[in-house]
């Protein structure tokens, strides 16, 4: 497929923060939506902008970005995540509306688990290039593998890692006691 | 086709004191393709969190650079008072805004000089180092240290604006009005400055939003994007940031080094614009939503969320992540993702199509993390003696050196 349909721009007029969730809700469920944050700041503490966190299935990532490119070409942030036993989470941080002027950017947070019993994510790599980094990262940390990711080598852990270590990990694959090294 | 070579720049550097690595793949002097390789320095910072409570994590972020340690502060309290719902005065919002323009120029102007030092224009790298010092003085007197300020926490600032410090800001302000513009001037006039930094490490409009460059870089490509003013925070509610791109200046945005260099120089006389307004309407009141560390992290155990906050660095975006668990005292998870692991993926397309003599510069032009010179100091070691120049001579020496290339 070509991604994203139309040319790579930034939109100059934002959608609400209600269309968005509502085509998200059309799409995925009336359960997709799991938070809405209100970031409030200056002297009258006012409203300013809103960050909108949904939960997706893992195999419905792709269709997620897809979604966002609907309203505006994605730029994304950065994956963060934990190891919350059984599976791990990743949270996926985009933002749509950066340039549509002010107050109008839209943070937007989805978030995937994905069971340690199947270990593999789809990347995004071939839409958004600007993942690399951050799919290299959750690999080496926490064991998750990407389809379609093309360079799949360490990026942060040195060269002489024993690659069986997941440093984020809180399991058996975790540092243990004997790799982690006291300083004061 | 010629024969291919493969070499690395890096990890200890020509054009960067820091380590990272970029293995460059040359057809004679043309780079062809990059791969960079970070790694060299990764401190586990993330790791460590865990069994930090928040007010420690603090200054560990601040600790993340040693240039935009706010920066990194401020994402870092701010995702923690997202997670915990925590709201922050408005004159403590005033105080992090101003600290992050302060933060800003030093750190530009640092990059500008830096940039000159790369393409062999010393006297002119030692001019910016010298207009530097008058920002490092004004956060001395802020927060009595130049580099790890300790002004920020969780639900405020640890400083007040006393009359003292509100003097060497406004003071400040009108030094760089009337000291800045020899600096931009020599720079963008010098034919050889120019033809070094014109059309190299191209990066497209599409290329900046495909591969993810935040801040000046992006600005750079024509990308019109600042947290400051698509989504306004603290003091930056109360007044708008506009976004500077070329294009609103020179016409065109080309992408290069030499669109970075003028986007940064413009973004300083915007700082001080910034800090003008943040000066003129800083409100009364607390500094801090709760001066007692001790209850605060008492409200933060009892709390139960994850926060994000971005903001504006002087890079670009700086995107902290914090997850806060009822019952446990220290930060369950927090991810950090500084501006430049966001630029540098953009590092192998800026590359392609340029001289291997060009890549310190396009290593430099995005990440300007040089640990900062204070002074210029000329040793004589044969007379034994030491003199030091002043704003004035390094001014006239970079104005004789531009001259004397240029054969006048």
């Amino acid at each position: 497929m070509t991604f994203p349909t139309g040319a790579i721009r930034n939109v100059e007029t934002a959608r609400s923060l209600e269309d968005v969730a509502a085509r998200m809700r059309s799409v995925f469920g009336e359960e997709v939506v799991t938070a809405v944050h209100e970031r409030k700041g200056g002297v009258r503490d006012e409203v300013q902008y809103y960050d909108l966190w949904i939960a997706v299935e893992k195999g419905r990532l792709l269709e997620t970005v897809d979604l966002l490119a609907e309203f505006d070409f994605p730029q994304f942030h950065v994956i963060s995540g934990n190891d919350d036993g059984d599976f791990i989470t990743l949270y996926y941080h985009f933002t749509i509306f950066q340039a549509a002027g002010r107050g109008k950017r839209l943070g937007v947070i989805a978030a995937i688990q994905v069971g340690k019993d199947d270990l593999t994510v789809d990347s995004l790599f071939s839409r958004l290039p600007a993942v690399e980094y951050s799919e290299r990262e959750i690999r080496e940390m926490f064991g998750v593998d990407f389809i379609g990711l093309p360079n799949k080598a360490l990026i942060f852990l040195p060269e002489d890692w024993d690659e069986d270590i997941k440093p984020w990990r809180r399991d058996e694959t975790g540092p243990a006691d004997k790799d982690v090294r006291e300083l004061s | 086709m010629e024969k291919q070579y493969t070499i690395p720049i890096g990890p200890v550097h020509v054009g960067l004191k820091e380590p990272i690595t970029a293995w460059l793949d040359l057809e004679g002097e043309k780079i062809v393709g990059a791969t960079v390789r970070p790694g060299a320095i990764h401190r586990g910072i993330e790791f460590m969190a865990r069994e930090r409570n928040p007010i420690q994590v603090i200054y560990l972020a601040e600790r993340i650079c040693g240039i935009c340690s706010f920066s990194h502060i401020t994402a870092f309290v701010r995702a923690v008072e997202d997670a915990a719902g925590i709201p922050v005065p408005p004159r403590g919002q005033y105080i992090r805004a101003l600290t992050l323009e302060l933060e800003r120029l030093h750190s530009h102007m640092l990059w500008a000089g830096v940039a000159c030092y790369s393409i062999g224009f010393d006297s002119a790298f030692n001019l910016g180092m010298v207009l530097r010092e008058k920002v490092m003085d004004v956060l001395e007197v802020l927060s009595g240290n130049r580099v790890n300020y300790g002004v920020g926490t969780i639900g405020g600032v640890r400083w007040d604006i006393t009359p003292k410090v509100a003097a060497a800001v406004r003071e400040m302000v009108k030094y760089y009005r009337a000291e800045f513009y020899p600096f931009y001037e020599i720079v963008t006039e010098d034919p050889i400055a120019h033809a070094r930094m014109r059309h190299v490490g191209t990066l497209s409009y599409e290329d900046a939003l495909r591969y993810g460059a935040v801040g000046p870089t992006a600005r750079a490509s024509g990308v019109r994007c600042d947290l400051r003013h698509s989504s306004p925070y603290e003091a930056y509610a109360d007044f708008d940031v506009t976004p500077i791109v070329p294009q609103d200046y020179y016409g065109k945005a080309y992408g290069d080094v030499f669109d970075r260099f003028l986007v940064r120089v413009h973004e300083v006389y915007q700082s001080l614009d910034i800090v003008d307004k943040i000066m003129d309407g800083l409100p009364e009141g607390d500094i801090v939503w709760e001066k007692n560390a001790t209850k605060v992290l008492l409200a933060l155990k009892k709390a139960e969320g994850t926060g994000w906050s971005a903001i504006e660095a002087p890079r670009g975006d700086d995107s902290h992540v914090v997850h806060l668990a009822a019952g446990d005292e220290n930060v369950t998870w927090w991810k950090v993702r500084a501006p430049t692991y966001a630029n540098a993926v953009s590092w192998p397309v800026m590359f392609r199509e340029n001289e291997l003599a060009d890549a310190p510069l396009i290593i430099n032009s995005i990440d300007p993390c040089i640990s900062c010179m204070e002074r210029i100091l000329t040793t004589d070691v044969g007379r034994g003696d030491q003199r030091l120049l002043t704003r004035k001579e390094l001014l006239k020496m970079s104005r004789e050196k531009t001259r004397r290339l240029m054969g006048k």
